[in-house]
C-alpha cells in the first residue's frame, strides 16, 4: 500500500470519499418468519472498499442479493447513486458489477466470447482483448474459461464483471479457497477496481484481508451491523478498552514464511 | 398463394439480414478500434435485440464444440431413423409363412407342393421342416407360421366314375389368423379355379379383376418418418433445456446472468432462435438420409415444411424451458417431465400411427401439443398440403404456444 499520495490525487480522494454512492436504510428481509438481515443501515462512499465482515449465517450474502436485486427487500431502502433499488431493478442491475461466491461460466465457450456475451447483456459491445490484457489473460483470449486455473478464473470474472463500467463492485466471498498468492494478486486488483473510481463491497470470512483491503468494515452478526469503522479505529477501539493478547505478537506470522518461500509470483 | 409466401419470406429474410448485418458491424467495429462504447446507433430495441443476437451466435458456435451434444443432436435421430427405417422402410408385399403337409402321392398334389415350395412365387414361404399336423399346431399356436395347408390322401385321386380328378385342400389356422387364413384361402380358391377350368370348360359369366391405381397411398415408410421427426423434435426440445438448464443453475451460470439487465424474453428468445436453427439443420439431416436411402417422397414445399417445422420446434422447446426453467435440479424435474412426454412419444404418432388406435383414443390424442406436428408435417411433406389447409393443426399448436410460453415465463426461475 503506498503512503505517499501526490496532491492531485490526495484531492481526488478527499474529494470522491465524501460523495456516498450507496445509501442503505432500515434493510430487513426475513425467512420464514425468522429475521436473517435485521434493519441494517449503512453508507458506502464512491472510490471506497467496504468490508462486510462476520460469522456464517450473520446475514452478509443476503445483505449483498437484496441491494443486488436478487431478492426482494422486505423493509427499509437502498439507493445506488440516487436510484431506488426495489422500484427500479434493471437500471440498478446495468450500474452494478457482481462476482459471485463461485464464478460459473458455460463451458466451450471462448474468453472473447464470454466478455462479448456479457456486455452484450448491457446492452454493450467492448474490444474483448483489451479486457484480458488488463487481467493478464491477452494469451488465453481464445481458450475455453473451463481450461483455467483458479486464480485465473477469479481474474476472469472480474474483468467479465466490469465490462460495462459498473459504479459499484459487489464480490462475495472473493478469496475462499485460493491459495495465498492468488488471494494477493486478488487483492491488488480490487484495489486497481477502486482506483477506477467504482466502490467496492465484499465480504469476507480472514480478518486480515479486510484489514488490509477495507477502508471501512461493518461487522454482521444475527442480521444487525454491531460495528462499522475503520479497521485500525476498531482496533484502536479495542486497545483503549484495555484488550491484550495473551501472545506476543511476531512481526512475521507463517504467511510471511510462506510467501518468502515460494514468493509472490502467481501460480497457475 | 405460393406468391404471398414467397413475398413474405423474402421480406422476412431482407429485414433479417439488415438486422443481422448492423450486428455484425458493430461487433466486428468494436475489435478494430480498442475504444469501448456504447451502441449509440441502435435504438434501445435494437439494442435488446443486439444482445439476443450476439447470444444466439455464440451459443450457435458452442453447439458444434461439443461433441456430446453433435452426437445427440444430429446422431441420435439417425440412429433411430436406420432402426425403425430398416422395419418400415421395404414395401410391404403380401406373403403367408405356411407348413404344407402333404399325405397324397398324387402328381397333382405333389405339383402343387412343387409350385408352392418353388422360389418364383413371392405369396407363400414353406416351412419345409413341419411334416406333421402335430408339429405345425404347435408352430402356429406360437405365431412362427400363419397357417397349414394340408392336403389329404384323397387330393388329386381318380375317383370311379368321374374323368377328372378331385380334391380339397384344408386350410389350417387358429383363432388369431383367421383374417390371414381367410386371405389365404381366397388365393387357394382363385388357382384352384385356374386349375379347374384347364380341366373343365366351363363359361363365367361374371369375374372380377382388382386393379391398381396410380396413386401413390401412404406407406408405413411415411407415418414412420414423420413419427421420427416428431420424436426427435420432442427429445431436442424438451431433454434438451431440461437437462441443460438445472445444470446452468448449479454451476451458477444463470445467477450471474440475473445479476445484468437481461430480460427473460430475451435469454429465451435467443435459445429459441438456437434451438430453430440447429433443430432444422438435424431434420435436414434426416430428410436428407430418409430420401437418400429410404427413397421418400417429398411433395410438398420445403419453405412451408421448414416454416411448419420451426413453429413446432419453437412449441415443444416452450415445455422445455418450462420444465428446465422451473427445476432446481435434475432429479426434481425428471418425473415429471417423464409424465409429460411419455404419452405423447406414444400415443402422438411417433412410433405407432394413430389409426391403429380405438376411436376415443384417437379423439384425445389429437389435442396433444406433438400429434399437430407430426400430423402436420405428413401432411406437408408427403400429401403436399399448404399450410393453408392446416388450420386444425396449425390452431392446436397456437394454442399450445401460447400455453405453454405463459408457464414458462411464470415459472422461470435464475436459480
Amino acid at each position: 500500500m503506498s503512503i505517499y499520495l501526490p496532491p492531485s490525487a490526495a484531492w481526488y480522494s478527499i474529494k470522491t470519499m465524501t460523495d456516498v454512492i450507496l445509501r442503505v436504510k432500515d434493510l430487513q428481509k426475513s425467512y420464514n418468519g425468522k429475521k436473517a438481515v435485521d434493519g441494517i443501515s449503512f453508507e458506502v462512499k464512491r472510490g471506497e472498499i467496504f468490508g462486510i465482515l462476520g460469522p456464517n449465517g450473520a446475514g452478509k450474502t443476503t445483505t449483498l442479493e437484496m441491494i443486488e436485486t436478487l431478492r426482494t427487500i422486505d423493509g427499509g431502502t437502498a439507493t445506488i447513486d440516487g436510484v431506488d433499488v426495489a422500484s427500479e431493478p434493471y437500471k440498478i442491475r446495468g450500474m452494478i458489477g457482481v462476482q459471485p461466491q463461485t464464478p460459473g461460466f458455460q463451458d466451450k465457450t471462448k474468453l472473447t466470447e464470454l466478455i462479448q456475451m456479457f456486455a452484450s447483456a448491457y446492452g454493450e459491445r467492448v474490444n474483448p482483448r483489451k479486457f484480458l490484457d488488463e487481467v493478464n489473460l491477452g494469451e488465453k483470449a481464445d481458450a475455453y474459461v473451463e481450461n483455467l486455473s483458479g486464480g485465473q478464473k477469479q481474474r476472469f470474472s472480474i474483468v467479465a464483471a466490469l465490462v460495462h463500467n459498473p459504479k459499484v463492485f459487489f464480490l462475495d466471498e472473493p478469496t475462499t479457497g485460493l491459495d495465498p498468492q492468488a488471494r494477493r494478486n486478488l487483492w491488488e486488483l480490487v484495489e486497481e477496481v477502486r482506483n477506477r473510481g467504482i466502490s467496492v463491497i465484499l465480504t469476507t470470512h480472514y480478518m486480515e484481508e479486510a484489514e488490509v483491503l477495507c477502508d471501512r468494515v461493518a461487522i454482521m452478526d444475527s442480521g444487525k451491523i454491531i460495528a462499522l469503522d475503520k479497521p485500525q479505529a476498531l482496533i484502536k477501539d479495542l486497545l483503549a478498552r484495555g484488550f491484550k493478547k495473551a501472545q506476543h505478537v511476531q512481526q512475521a506470522n507463517l504467511e510471511d514464511v510462506f510467501i518468502d518461500l515460494t514468493g509472490k509470483e502467481l501460480r497457475g | 398463394m405460393q406468391k404471398s409466401y414467397i413475398i413474405i419470406a423474402v421480406v422476412a429474410v431482407l429485414v433479417a439480414a439488415r438486422l443481422g448485418w448492423r450486428f455484425y458491424r458493430h461487433t466486428h467495429k468494436a475489435k478494430e478500434n480498442a475504444a469501448i462504447g456504447p451502441l449509440r446507433k441502435l435504438a434501445p430495441w435494437q439494442r435488446k435485440l443486439y444482445t439476443v443476437w450476439v447470444m444466439f451466435t455464440i451459443n450457435f458456435r458452442r453447439v458444434f464444440r461439443d461433441k456430446t451434444a453433435l452426437f445427440f443432436t444430429f446422431m441420435f435421430p439417425m440412429i433411430f431413423l436406420f432402426v425403425f427405417g430398416g422395419i418400415f422402410g421395404k414395401q410391404q408385399s403380401m406373403s403367408f409363412s405356411v407348413a404344407i403337409i402333404n399325405d397324397s402321392n398324387s402328381a397333382y398334389a405333389k405339383q402343387f407342393v412343387a409350385q408352392a415350395e418353388s422360389s418364383g412365387q413371392k405369396m407363400l414361404k414353406v416351412d419345409k421342416s413341419i411334416t406333421t399336423i402335430a408339429a405345425a399346431d404347435e408352430k402356429m399356436s406360437r405365431g412362427e407360421i400363419d397357417a397349414t395347408i394340408e392336403l389329404p390322401a384323397s387330393f388329386g385321386q381318380m375317383v370311379k366314375g368321374k374323368t377328372t380328378p378331385t380334391g380339397q385342400a384344408i386350410v389350417h389356422y387358429t383363432e388369431n389368423n383367421a383374417q390371414a387364413a381367410q386371405t389365404l384361402t381366397s388365393v387357394l380358391q382363385a388357382q384352384f379355379e385356374a386349375m379347374n377350368s384347364r380341366l373343365v370348360t366351363t363359361v363365367t359369366p361374371f369375374t372380377v379383376v382388382a386393379k391398381q391405381t396410380n396413386t401413390r397411398s401412404l406407406s408405413s415408410f411415411d407415418y414412420t418418418f414423420t413419427g421420427l421427426l416428431g420424436f426427435s423434435i420432442l427429445g431436442m426440445g424438451i431433454f434438451g433445456p431440461m437437462n441443460v438448464f438445472p445444470e446452468l443453475k448449479k454451476m451458477g451460470i444463470l445467477r450471474r446472468l440475473h445479476t445484468t439487465p437481461l430480460r427473460v424474453w430475451q435469454y429465451f428468445l435467443s435459445t429459441m432462435m438456437g434451438q430453430a436453427v440447429v433443430g432444422l439443420l438435424s431434420l435436414s439431416l434426416m430428410f436428407v438420409a430418409a430420401i437418400l436411402i429410404f427413397h421418400l417422397k417429398v411433395v410438398g414445399n420445403y419453405a412451408e415444411l421448414g416454416i411448419f417445422l420451426i413453429f413446432g420446434i419453437v412449441m415443444i422447446l416452450g415445455i422445455g424451458l418450462s420444465l428446465g426453467g422451473w427445476a432446481k435440479n435434475e432429479r426434481q424435474v425428471a418425473p415429471l417431465a417423464n409424465i409429460i412426454t411419455f404419452p405423447m412419444m406414444f400415443l402422438s404418432g411417433t412410433f405407432f400411427p394413430r389409426y391403429l388406435m380405438p376411436h376415443w383414443l384417437q379423439n384425445i390424442t389429437t389435442y396433444m401439443p406433438l400429434t399437430p406436428v407430426i400430423d402436420g408435417s405428413r401432411l406437408i411433406a408427403t400429401e403436399g398440403q399448404h399450410l393453408i389447409n392446416l388450420g386444425p393443426q396449425l390452431g392446436v399448436m397456437a394454442i399450445w404456444t401460447v400455453v405453454v410460453y405463459v408457464i414458462a415465463f411464470r415459472v422461470f426461475r435464475w436459480e
